[in-house]
């Protein structure tokens, strides 16, 4: 039976082999892995997957593979790490194509070469591919100001359970021709298609940045801080907190971003408002501090609230948080031990009396057994039904998302 | 009184029961009035048209449809310019003009509620007093409504730096085809589970009616700055934008008229821009002081550097609004110079703007049909104005031709039928010129999601042999939705 | 034509419905549709009923409804990109209306009550006495009281509610000599309403004028300039009242005909239109219309010469819609106004937005007239406004009453009044400083 599937994988792509060991999906290990080369190699593939009733992930470099839940079975790893080309970049239009499986940090190393970039950022973020931090919705410090993977992919290549290749979107920034579909895919943890290729909008690379940071040790000055930020009109890039532990003092980080001619004021400006609002130093510097866009160790939780919830938040949320305060959207790391469910329940509950959610990203398989992972999910039935749609045997990443999906 | 006759009167007592007898037309002569929206080439007189005032009516009218199987479509203030909210002729248009009520305007979670029915421009008033202001703003932001936005992912003259509707809505609340009240998307960001959102924004009022949306609102930006810039032709203005965006800056706006669309524009307003411009554009910067002082020295700069003959400063609101006047009235000021013409809308890579700008106008040549050109240059969104006169024998058809010659040019170089009208029924026939038959069969498994039945805006955006003939393409088998009864081929 | 609503006596024209390119950007400047937020009851619906009309519809019940329901306030014609000339198209369907549609019997009485009555001074002067009669008699607050007024039917309390406290009326002299230097001849339009229940703006109107050097004629036996007949498709008494007017102040060989009422000279301005068809009044009419001015208007393109004395108030500016939108006037009041040293002018929130007076369109339609009257007087209120300044005795009257109904009277004036009180250095509306001549004062 074996020899007989990898045969019939092999007609559909070159590279195709046994499973080692490491091949695994947070915990559940899988039996052949592929690495097609292009978008007509993976539509074979699935083709072939399809025949054979495999069960398939996705992979580029395995980053963020642990969130969301494990799979609920795994036959094949679709390995995107050879469809690694830039494809094209035309600086004058703002736009660069490339391939599922470049790194994001080669991306960005090809387009500061012509002083541009991806605004998605976050040590995380650039440490995986293109097609992972779509699949993962994955943001960092920047997503203030430009947002997140929704509002910067502009078109994407993906191939369905079935093997069908369907694009949407374009190459072009202004379009709305059709169902903007880029937007079903990011964060959809590959349980919709294989990600083959995307198209980006770019913004330029600012002259000169700075970073203004204020430590408080009481939260709610910190979150008055944060609110006269957002209420001005120095227009920052990023707006984040940083918090080590309850109780611990709060950094209030802002990035400003412009040419050189202003950038000083405007830095100042912001430094005055902060130090006026939470009525304590503050430093400018032309460099990050350190915990600047770094990701949280296992496990963590994603946690989302409106902006006049923030106090509510640093004052009571457990564990440790960082992330866009700007936004509403945090990262918070929670305890590796039995605590890890009642201090999910009790972030939840502080995200829920303002609007938002906490979702437990990523954490030890056996931690998250038996856990809410994803807390309440609104409009399920149309969740489910679109994956019905697209994948009808539940066969790609199957049981990683929402409601079993 | 044939079938569906019959299901149109039983529907009309039902709806009347929900919306009061007010809130349903059935005559003939008041249907009339809702024949087409925006764009009046395309007439269907509704069946029914009801007006509901909550999300609790709209659901029950939608499950009435429903549980009849009579296709409904969703409109607001009737503006859009693709055929979007074109009624069908056995079906219930609901028109949300009476659900305009703001909700709440929160400028500390920044953000405002309002009903589908309330108007783009209104958002912004509302939200103005505490500093804030909805970003969107298409040219009919005083009469558009937020739910007809949604439906189109409306842009406007700012997306270029601020991004489209999408990028400016947390959450909606929708009644789904088969009459289900969810939310999609909410108060915050990153919602778990599919951006269900970001599919409903832009769908065309084909996966559901919005009844509330949540909208984002902006900082009002500490300075805003403006300039008219006169150039010889649109070689020397489509440098000085590539040269502006090469440099690093974002405008809030770049847009450009050539020599035909000023003379309308002219002619309609006296908007008194440079005499003998073969080309103007506007430029605009906003943001805080410091930036935009050192960025508008810069593009100044690289317009005189582009061959600018005369650059205007606006020095206040009043001069910024005059020099906007001119562009923002060029659609109907053709009127003027023409008495009859087409908008086109369709996108191309920044880049190419120059060789398609040629193109066009090779086309226009070889043609005898007049092209004025107005637009958004910072993005590339074209929008060509086609003139002809519908009386002399011939030229209505010459004009449609070269429209669509127009649309072919802007696939060929990579970009998009169309970049902020929508599809609708106009353009629907030039879908698979866009997007592959395997593209629009993966766009119709989503609608399918939303709507099994098929009756939610039936007709729009996707093909349909009866609106285009015979589509292009080969095609295998027989398609499965056609094969369950959901869909004619598409 | 025989088919369809409209014969083919000047129907809505083709040409101009086709102008209309459906964009829809006359829908937020019309009241009916902020109203009722329908298709049919806004610009385009109307224009597109003209045209279904046009194609063969029938002249129904329905659709006369829909034209009835317009204000013919005109605040679509601005708004409208593409130059529609909606007012031409209202016009000529009303009168169109009016010949082909039979009314309701009670609709048809009611209309001839009002068209006996307004358009006629001396009968409107005659009513004076009883009025006064009523308002110090006590009738009036007692009506109020025992809640009897609530039983009359809905017109007469609209009237009832309407009517200002009047005031002593003087007969104004025939002619008024300019003070300072004479810089031009001009000819008053004294008007019905404004000259049976405002006389003191007509008082003022002249006292201003002579300040400002204009010589004023004020003829005898002036009739009705025929606004209300030609706003509610009346053409052919509009006709006669027009060629009337003509006729009155061509005999008084003046360079301006000057109104101090928008509505009347809104219509005045229309003349050309209406007599288009008369060959022997076309071209007077033409004439007649190149001198006509409204007070604001006048006074702006002469520019001050009279000083003006500060008065420390601070006032809301209304804009009639016959001022704004049918003519144009928009600046030149507020200029006048700005002049005024110590005057503070605030803007009304939705300005554009008619009050629901529109001549007779209150007593017509006293529902939607209520509702606007009322939006109108709560957006006023927000301004914080002691006094309000308008341009037409019918918004005066109707804001009046909708801020007296919410329980927050103001006080509600022209402009000429208060530039007089300007130029004379008196306090604004004290009736009782109004000199017993018209040009006593500054002498």
């Amino acid at each position: 039976m074996a020899t007989s599937t990898l045969g019939g994988l092999r007609l559909a792509c070159a590279d195709v082999a046994e499973a080692t060991a490491s091949d695994t999906v947070d915990g559940v290990a899988a039996r052949w892995v592929a690495w097609p080369r292009s978008t007509e190699e993976v539509s074979a593939v699935l083709r072939a997957a399809a025949g054979l009733g495999l069960r398939v992930v996705a992979r580029g470099t395995g980053t963020r593979l642990a969130w969301g839940l494990p799979p609920k079975g795994l036959d094949l790893i679709v390995d995107l790490s050879r469809m690694d080309a830039v494809l094209a970049h035309t600086a004058g239009d703002l736009v660069v194509s490339v391939q599922a499986g470049v790194r994001m940090v080669d991306v960005q190393d090809a387009l500061a070469a012509h002083r541009q970039r991806l605004a998605l950022d976050g040590a995380d973020t650039l440490g995986g591919t293109v097609g992972g931090t779509i699949a993962t919705a994955a943001s960092g410090p920047l997503r203030y100001r430009y947002g997140s993977v929704r509002d910067l992919l502009i078109g994407i290549t993906v191939v369905l359970a079935d093997g069908t290749i369907a694009h949407a979107g374009g190459t072009v920034v202004k379009n709305v021709a059709g169902y903007d579909l880029c937007k079903i895919y990011a964060g959809s943890l590959g349980t919709l298609g294989v990600i083959t290729e995307a198209v980006w909008r770019l913004h330029p690379l600012p002259e000169s940045r700075r970073w203004i940071t204020a430590t408080t040790p009481d939260p709610s000055g910190a979150a008055v801080a944060i609110a006269a930020v957002r209420a001005s009109q120095h227009d920052p890039t990023a707006l984040e907190i940083q918090r080590a532990a309850p109780g611990d003092a709060v950094t209030v980080g802002v990035a400003v971003e412009g040419v050189t001619g202003g950038i000083d004021a405007r830095a100042q400006a912001v430094a005055d408002l902060l130090g006026a609002a939470a009525g304590v130093a503050v430093a400018v510097a032309e460099h990050p501090p350190g915990w600047w866009g770094q990701p949280l160790p296992a496990p963590q939780a994603t946690v989302t609230c409106e902006p006049t919830g923030l106090a509510d938040l640093l004052t009571n949320g457990p564990g440790s948080l960082c992330g866009s305060a700007g936004a509403g959207v945090l990262a918070c790391g929670l305890h590796d031990d039995d605590r890890l469910g009642t201090d999910l329940a009790r972030l939840r509950d502080i995200a829920q009396r303002h609007g938002g959610n906490a979702v437990l990203r990523s954490a030890a398989p056996h931690r998250k057994a038996g856990l809410d992972v994803w807390g309440p999910v609104r409009a399920l039935t149309l969740m489910r039904r679109l994956k019905d749609q697209f994948d009808p045997d539940h066969r790609l990443a199957p049981g990683r998302f929402v409601g079993g999906i | 009184m044939t079938y569906r006759g019959a299901k149109l009167a039983v529907l009309a007592a039902e709806l009347s029961a929900v919306v009061g007898p007010d809130g349903v037309i059935a005559d003939r002569q008041r249907l009339r009035t809702y024949e087409c929206d925006g764009l009046a080439q395309y007439r269907v007189v509704p069946g029914l048209v009801v007006l509901p005032e909550s999300a609790e009516q709209v659901v029950a009218v939608v499950r009435a449809c429903a549980a009849l199987g009579v296709a409904f479509v969703a409109r607001g203030s009737g503006t859009g310019l693709s055929g979007g909210a074109l009624p069908h002729a056995e079906g219930v248009l609901i028109v949300t003009s009476r659900m305009r009520r703001i909700l709440e305007v929160d400028p500390a979670n920044e953000r405002a509620i309002v009903e589908p029915g309330v108007i783009n421009l209104d958002v912004t008033k509302a939200a103005e007093p505490y500093g804030w202001y909805f970003a969107p703003d298409p040219s009919s932001q005083q009469v558009c409504s937020v739910g007809g936005n949604v439906a189109e992912n409306s842009g406007g003259a700012h997306c270029l730096k601020y991004g489209f509707t999408t990028h400016h809505v947390l959450g909606v609340e929708v009644v789904t085809p088969e009459g289900e009240l969810v939310w999609l998307g909410g108060t915050t960001r990153d919602v778990a589970g599919y951006d269900l959102l970001g599919a409903f924004i832009g769908s065309e009022g084909t996966l559901g009616i919005a009844t509330k949306i949540v909208v984002r609102l902006m900082r009002t930006p500490e300075s805003v700055r403006c300039l008219l810039a006169a150039f010889p032709g649109v070689d020397e203005a489509g440098a000085a934008v590539s040269a502006i965006i090469a440099d690093g800056v974002t405008p809030a706006a770049i847009e450009m008229m050539d020599a035909l669309a000023i003379e309308a524009a002219e002619a309609a307003v006296a908007c008194g821009y440079p005499e003998g411009a073969g080309a103007v554009l506007i430029v605009e910067l906003d943001g805080p002081a410091a930036e935009v002082e050192h960025t508008f020295a810069a593009v100044r700069q690289h317009c005189t550097a582009a061959g600018a003959f005369e650059i205007r400063v606006a020095r206040d609101a009043d001069e910024r609004a005059r020099f906007w006047k001119g562009r923002k009235s060029a659609f109907a000021a053709v009127g003027r110079i023409s008495p009859d013409y087409i908008v086109q809308d369709g996108v191309i890579p920044r880049t190419v703007l120059p060789d398609v700008l040629r193109r066009i106008t090779e086309l226009s040549a070889g043609t005898g049909v007049r092209v004025a050109n107005v637009f958004h240059a910072g993005d590339g969104n074209l929008h060509p104005l086609v003139l002809f006169d519908e009386a002399k024998p011939g030229e209505a058809q010459a004009a449609e031709q070269l429209s669509g010659a127009i649309l072919d040019l802007c696939i060929s170089y990579g970009g998009s039928i169309t970049g902020e009208h929508g599809v609708g029924i106009d353009k629907a026939c030039h879908m698979p010129r866009m997007f592959t038959t395997d593209d629009l069969d993966v766009m119709q498994r989503l609608r399918r999601a939303f709507d099994p039945a098929g009756i939610c805006n039936p007709g729009k955006v996707f093909p349909t042999p009866r609106l285009c003939g015979e589509v292009p393409g080969k095609r295998k088998g027989v398609h499965p939705l056609q094969a369950a009864g959901l869909a004619e081929q598409f | 034509m025989t088919a369809g609503a409209f014969d083919d006596h000047h129907p809505p024209a083709a040409e101009l419905i086709k102008d209309c390119v459906h964009c829809g950007f006359c829908l937020p400047s019309c009241p009916t549709y902020l109203l009722w937020g329908e298709e049919m009851d806004s610009p385009r619906g109307r224009i597109q009923l003209m045209k279904a009309g046009l194609e063969g519809e029938p002249l129904s019940e329905s659709m006369v409804g829909h034209f009835d329901a317009c204000l013919g306030c005109m605040a679509c014609v601005p708004a409208c990109p593409s130059g529609v000339q909606y007012g031409t198209l209202i016009a000529d369907t009303r009168a169109q209306v009016e010949r082909r549609y039979e009314r309701s019997l009670s609709q048809r009485l009611l209309r001839g009550a009002i068209f006996w009555l307004f358009p006629y001074p001396r009968r409107l002067r005659a009513l004076r006495g009883p009025l006064a009669l009523y308002q110090r008699s006590g009738l009036s607050r007692w009506l109020r009281r025992t809640k009897l007024l609530d039983r009359l039917p809905a017109t007469l309390q609209v009237m009832e509610s309407l009517i200002p406290t009047l005031t002593r009326r003087q007969q104004l002299p025939q002619w008024v000599p300019a003070q300072r230097q004479r810089r031009a001849v001009v000819g008053m339009l004294t008007g019905c309403v404004q000259d049976a229940l405002f006389p003191d703006v007509n008082a003022a109107t002249a006292r201003v004028l002579a300040a400002e050097g204009c010589a004023v004629v004020i003829p005898r036996g002036q009739g009705c300039c025929g606004a209300l007949s030609q706003h509610s498709g009346r053409e052919d008494e509009a006709i006669t009242f027009a060629r009337a007017l003509i006729d009155c102040f061509d005999a008084a060989g003046v360079d301006y005909i000057v109104v101090n009422a928008a509505g009347c000279g809104s219509a005045m301005k229309e003349y050309a239109h209406l007599l288009r068809d008369d060959s022997h009044y076309a071209p007077r009419a033409r004439a007649f219309v190149e001198r006509t001015r409204d007070i604001s208007e006048l006074l702006a393109e002469l520019g001050p010469i009279a000083p003006r004395h500060p008065l420390n108030i601070t006032i809301a500016y209304h804009d009639a819609c016959h001022l704004a939108h049918a003519q144009q006037i928009r600046s030149q009041p507020r200029q006048l106004l700005h002049a005024i040293p110590g005057l503070t002018l605030t803007e009304i929130p939705e300005a554009h937005l008619c009050c629901g007076s529109a001549g007779i369109y209150n007593l017509l339609h006293p529902k939607p007239a209520t509702e606007l009257g009322d939006r109108k007087a709560r957006n006023l209120l927000t301004t914080g406004a002691s006094v309000l300044v308008t341009g037409n005795p019918g918004c005066s009257m109707q804001i009046a009453a909708s801020a007296r109904r919410l329980g927050h009277p103001l006080t509600v004036t022209h402009l000429a009044s208060v530039l007089d009180a300007s130029i004379r250095g008196v306090p604004l509306c004290d009736p009782s400083s109004a000199p017993t001549t018209p040009a006593h004062q500054n002498r």
